[in-house]
């Protein structure tokens, strides 16, 4: 006889990104009875908006970018151009070669019922998607985060772009001022600029990257000013945002005084806010607007749903959203729960010289009174530097007084790279002396964090 | 403006009905109306709070009346706390 199940499924993701998607694979490889719904395009954000395109753009922006200045080297570049269409086709490519980006039958074919709507909770073991109810004994919530709109006089009354938007634009613009100079607005600032664009960034805090250490933001804003004439804003405040013909006139308030910029475009890049309202009330799952509320285990107040990814909250990447949603399926089916290690966590931001950090940076070491000792490595002492002629970069290490690595932060071509070294060194405990007396191959980029570990050790 | 949206009231145990906006413009009136707002700021707060909750409707093809609740209650806080107070409550205070 057919066995009888209280519920449609056993277990129904919200959201199909990183955060959904690994669990519902392995749930279903484990032979589960799983549904993912997804509002948008299949695969979430970061194959379809933001990491993938981002990086292919910045990839071939890169290379664009080198091109045009190796005149130095012997090469003849005076006739380089590029054509942004073919650009975008490139993009295109990269995002639909990631497999997952728009594909719903990536999911269908591992035997996943997908669903394409809005999906809001009834109940505590029901939800409605375009008016289907579907019942599961347990839920994943990864519905992600959406960019904040700040509320800025005059600004409803104009378009603006996203850090979404502004990857769909036919042609970059004359002018662009970015409100907010986080990872992604430096990000897009750098690739905006290598296409001849005038770039404007406007950030609250004292310096560009506010939430990493004081060398990165200082570094990555004198180089984006004197290579890319992008002009840092810092310690500004947006006043108010006007049409001016066919532009745009934004005032800005800095240190008391008020200033004009006239600019084609602006783009909000300006924080996000979890995505929160799929009816969590019917459900009695506890949450704010800073996300939902989840244990050790990534359970929420009501033991069966569980969430993951940006919607809790958290400084969260794709990696990070990744390893929770696979702790989920683990938690959800296995007798063992486990907890996210957050510890070592890198995070990457894909500029030129690439920024990458992992573990504790010398901020969040003295805002917890720790005492420890630092190195930094500039990369114009190593070898490389020299053949590359290349000299703008770090590696910075943060031990405890016994000399274990607690975080590092690179600034360097291939830092995303260079990082996992360090990233294994904090996860496994490692000092600075047992990296110091690893051989680093002469003529690498890593030689750099030899030499910042040897001062440590 | 009736909207195609379908209300499920309350735990379910009654059945489902379309949205009506006379009917919320109605309760947020009688919420603004109850705190001695006058009938001239309550009828424009009632407009505001429908028009907000439509748009959020626009999205959500089935909610539940408790949706319906916490939404107006959200908008109806901007303009009239006390109504909104009023509001929230007025089913656990009656």
């Amino acid at each position: 006889m057919a066995k009888k199940y209280k519920f449609d499924y056993d277990l129904i993701v919200i959201g199909s990104g990183a955060g959904g998607s690994a669990a519902a694979t392995i749930a279903a490889r484990e032979g589960q009875r799983v549904a993912i719904i997804e509002s948008s395009s299949f695969g979430g954000e970061s194959p379809n908006w933001s990491d993938v395109p981002t990086t292919a753009l910045l990839h071939a922006a890169n290379l664009y970018d080198k091109a045009r200045h190796g005149a130095k080297f012997g090469l003849r570049s005076s006739t380089l151009g590029y054509n942004y269409p073919s650009i975008r086709a490139w993009k295109e490519l990269a995002v639909k070669r990631t497999g997952a980006g728009g594909n719903r039958k990536y999911y269908e074919k591992q035997s996943i019922d997908t669903f394409i709507g809005l999906a809001h909770f009834l109940s505590p073991n029901e939800i409605s998607v375009n008016r289907r109810h579907l019942s599961a004994s347990n839920f994943l919530v990864a519905t992600g985060a959406q960019w904040i709109i700040p509320e800025i006089p005059g600004l409803n009354k104009m378009n603006y772009l996203t850090p979404r938007t502004i990857l769909e634009a036919i042609k970059p613009p004359k002018s662009l001022l970015i409100i907010g100079g986080g990872d992604t607005g430096v990000e897009i600032a750098q690739l905006m600029a290598i296409f001849g664009t005038k770039v404007y960034i406007v950030e609250q805090a004292s310096r560009l990257l506010p939430h990493h250490d004081s060398e990165i933001g200082e570094l990555l804003e004198r180089i984006l000013f004197e290579q890319k004439g992008v002009t840092s804003l810092t310690h500004s405040r947006i006043v108010s945002v006007e049409k001016d013909g066919l532009s745009k006139r934004v005032i800005v308030s800095r240190a008391g005084t008020e200033k004009s910029v006239k600019v084609d475009e602006i783009l909000i890049a300006a924080g996000r806010a979890p995505s929160v309202d799929l009816g969590l009330e019917n459900a009695g799952v506890k949450y704010t607007a800073k996300g939902i509320s989840v244990n050790d285990y990534l359970q929420t107040n009501v033991k069966w749903i569980f969430a993951a990814g940006e919607v809790l909250g958290r400084n969260s990447y794709t990696h990070t959203a990744l390893m929770e949603s696979q702790i989920v399926a683990n938690n959800i089916f296995e007798k063992t729960k486990v907890e996210p290690d957050y510890s070592a966590i890198t995070e990457i931001i894909f500029t030129n010289p690439a920024i990458a950090t992992v573990g504790l940076s010398e901020d969040d070491c003295l805002k917890r009174d720790l005492s420890v000792n630092k190195a930094i490595a500039p990369l114009s002492i190593i070898a490389r530097s020299n053949t590359s002629d290349f000299r703008d970069g770090f590696v910075k290490i943060v031990t405890d007084k016994k000399g274990v690595i607690l975080g590092a932060s690179v600034v360097a071509p291939h830092a995303a790279e260079i990082i996992h070294e360090l990233a294994l060194a904090v996860k496994q405990g490692l000092t600075a002396y047992q990296v110091a007396e690893t051989p680093h191959a002469f003529l690498s980029w890593s030689e750099a964090v030899r030499v910042a570990a040897t001062k440590l050790a | 403006m009736n909207l195609a949206v379908d209300i499920i009231k309350r735990k379910g145990d009654r059945q489902s009905e379309r949205f009506r906006r006379e009917k919320l413009h109605a309760s947020i009136m009688a919420a603004c109306l109850s705190v001695r707002a006058p009938e001239g700021q309550a009828e424009p707060i009632a407009d505001a709070v429908c028009e907000s909750v439509i748009a959020w409707l626009q999205q959500h093809p089935e909610v539940t009346s408790h949706d319906i609740r916490i939404v107006a209650t959200k908008h109806l806080r901007i303009y009239h706390p006390e109504a909104a107070y009023l509001y929230e409550q007025h089913r656990i205070t009656i």
